[in-house]
């Protein structure tokens, strides 16, 4: 069954649609990551204009990510005191992203740099992670992630000042290194083009050393305003949020985030992260691919609008 | 050299009396409104092309027909060129156009190059080689490949299309064509040209417009995007939080 999208100028399948939206809620509820860098390739290759692809799929991201939160809430396992942090910082971070993308754009080659982090960064987390978890999951049982040592991290966090208690995530830690990771995930998702939840969850787990199980839930709560925000941004300068496309998305989406959380439940702290750290490698893969394998077609067009 | 000298005169002559043909051109539908349901459609252009004394052409009198239909809505395309350096392939080269047409059909009687010469079917723009775009203001020309992959994108994009005996004659004076405009046709006014053409020359010409419209909720919405950004974005984030509340409190109802 067809419908026609009014900004995307063109019809699309509304179970396929509607089933892709499902599979990145999931992907959300489960492992707190807002699923963009999924989606976006993903509407593009079914021949979505790309300013329509990026705006839109942040749209399902604010109802995924606000489906998922609230089963989370309700168990608990949301930080607020540490997402206002990191949101904070974040914030900070993407006014300083913004600079940083216009210089890079002046220069040429803004995306090689950006296909070229993603890898490098995409890369060595999900290696790490699945490096970690896969001795976690070897040694059988240790529930707690965030418990282990690592090389770096523990004691020089503890030394800060500005000593802050969070709660839920049972840290007593300066409130300096996640308002950092905030002004770095900022950075990032502005440079490229991306919620930042699939570097922002291995940074709590390793970094901060939250509880996997609120690591998930406090994710989803910063990415709904990142995501709100990013929405409203493609409105005002592009006009390319599709409401049409975003519906469908959302319809899959929010059903999609409430089977992720339950399922993510289910799962063992040191298996989901092996999972997830899996899900980040392919992408890492996908990316490196498009990098190396001749292009099918060397020319690729950029239709900067109407005159 | 006399020869040459009166046939060249009998040229001219016969082109002199073309020109007071008479060309009548419709299309079957002037207006055609995209709703949720839209998948394409398909329009027929016909026409009938008379002498000077109002009569139709005899069966003996070989005309050409072109038929273009083109969206005078301009585009600004930028090309880039992917070039492998060490193990990793990344853009290099790269060429701005400007007025780059988001949709063009042609059809005509035969293939173009035995209807005219080159130069003509340059000035009118007749085929996807001679379409007249150029480098946007400021950037400098370059190879022809870049103009020839906007044109190949658009071709697999269903965008462009040119069909060389496309156009057929029912009698000697009446003929038409079908042209398929496609689900992702621009919405916006199409620009309909009918050009016939005697012994490699234009003859007459009719210029007509087709109207594409978004209709119902598409056009509501697209329009409250376009002069309401800011009350559309928040409209789009505000429902989307409340259909995932929504998910949430049926979900937990559940169980």
């Amino acid at each position: 069954m067809e419908i026609y999208l009014p900004i995307a100028e063109m019809p699309v399948n509304i179970f396929l649609i509607a089933g892709l939206g499902a599979a990145v809620g999931f992907l959300s509820g489960m492992f707190g990551v807002g699923g963009g860098f999924i989606l976006t390739p993903f509407l593009m290759f079914i021949g979505i204009p790309p300013p329509v692809a990026v705006a839109t799929q942040s749209t399902q991201i604010v109802a995924s990510s606000v489906s998922g939160v609230l089963t989370h809430w309700r168990k608990g396992n949301v930080d607020i005191k540490m997402g206002a942090v990191l949101l904070g910082g974040g914030l900070t971070g993407s006014l300083l992203g913004i600079q940083l993308f216009n210089a890079l754009k002046a220069a040429g080659q803004v995306d090689l740099f950006i296909a070229l982090s993603y890898v490098i960064f995409l890369g060595s987390i999900g290696g790490l992670m699945f490096y970690e978890s896969l001795q976690a999951v070897r040694a059988g049982g240790s529930n707690v992630g965030g418990t282990r040592r690592e090389p770096g991290g523990h004691y020089w966090v503890h030394g800060w000042p500005l000593k802050m208690r969070f709660q839920r995530s049972k840290l007593y830690i300066s409130a300096i290194p996640p308002a950092l990771l905030g002004v770095l995930i900022g950075v990032l998702s502005v440079v490229m083009g991306v919620g930042g939840g699939f570097i922002l969850v291995p940074a709590m787990i390793y970094l901060l050393r939250m509880p996997t199980a609120v690591v998930v839930g406090t994710s989803l709560f910063q990415i709904i305003f990142v995501a709100a925000f990013s929405t409203l941004l493609h409105a005002i300068t592009n006009h390319s949020v599709d409401a049409i496309l975003a519906l469908l998305l959302i319809a899959g989406g929010v059903i999609g985030a409430q089977f992720g959380v339950r399922y993510g439940e289910r799962l063992r702290s040191d298996w989901m992260r092996l999972c997830l750290a899996g899900l980040i490698l392919l992408i890492c893969l996908r990316l490196a691919a498009d990098l190396v394998f001749t292009p099918a077609d060397p020319f690729n067009l950029l239709v900067e609008g109407v005159e | 050299m006399r020869l040459a000298a009166v046939f060249a005169l009998a040229v001219l002559l016969t082109a002199g009396f073309a020109r007071a043909e008479d060309l009548a051109a419709g299309i079957s539908r002037d207006k055609i409104e995209i709703t949720s349901s839209f998948s394409g459609t398909d329009v027929v252009v016909f026409g009938a092309i008379e002498n000077e004394e109002g009569e139709a052409l005899p069966a003996t009198e070989m005309r050409d027909v072109v038929v273009v239909i083109r969206s005078d809505k301009p585009y600004t395309i930028t090309v880039r060129k992917k070039e492998r350096v060490g193990p990793i392939w990344i853009n290099r080269d790269m060429q701005r156009f400007a007025g780059v047409p988001g949709f063009y059909f042609l059809s005509s009687t035969r293939p173009l190059k035995d209807i005219a010469r080159a130069d003509l079917l340059s000035q009118y723009e007749l085929g996807l080689d001679r379409l007249a775009f150029g480098p946007a203001p400021g950037a400098v020309g370059g190879p022809k490949e870049f103009r020839q992959a906007i044109v190949r994108h658009k071709q697999t994009a269903t965008l462009y299309s040119q069909h060389e005996g496309g156009v057929s004659f029912l009698s000697g004076s009446l003929f038409r064509t079908t042209v398929r405009l496609p689900p992702n046709v621009p919405a916006g006014n199409l620009k309909v040209q009918v050009f016939v053409f005697a012994g490699g020359d234009v003859t007459s010409t009719n210029t007509m417009t087709l109207y594409i419209d978004k209709s119902g909720i598409e056009r509501s919405l697209s329009e409250l995007a376009l002069d309401q950004p800011f009350v559309y974005g928040l409209l789009a984030v505000v429902l989307s939080a409340l259909a995932g509340l929504a998910a949430y409190v049926v979900f937990r109802e559940r169980g």
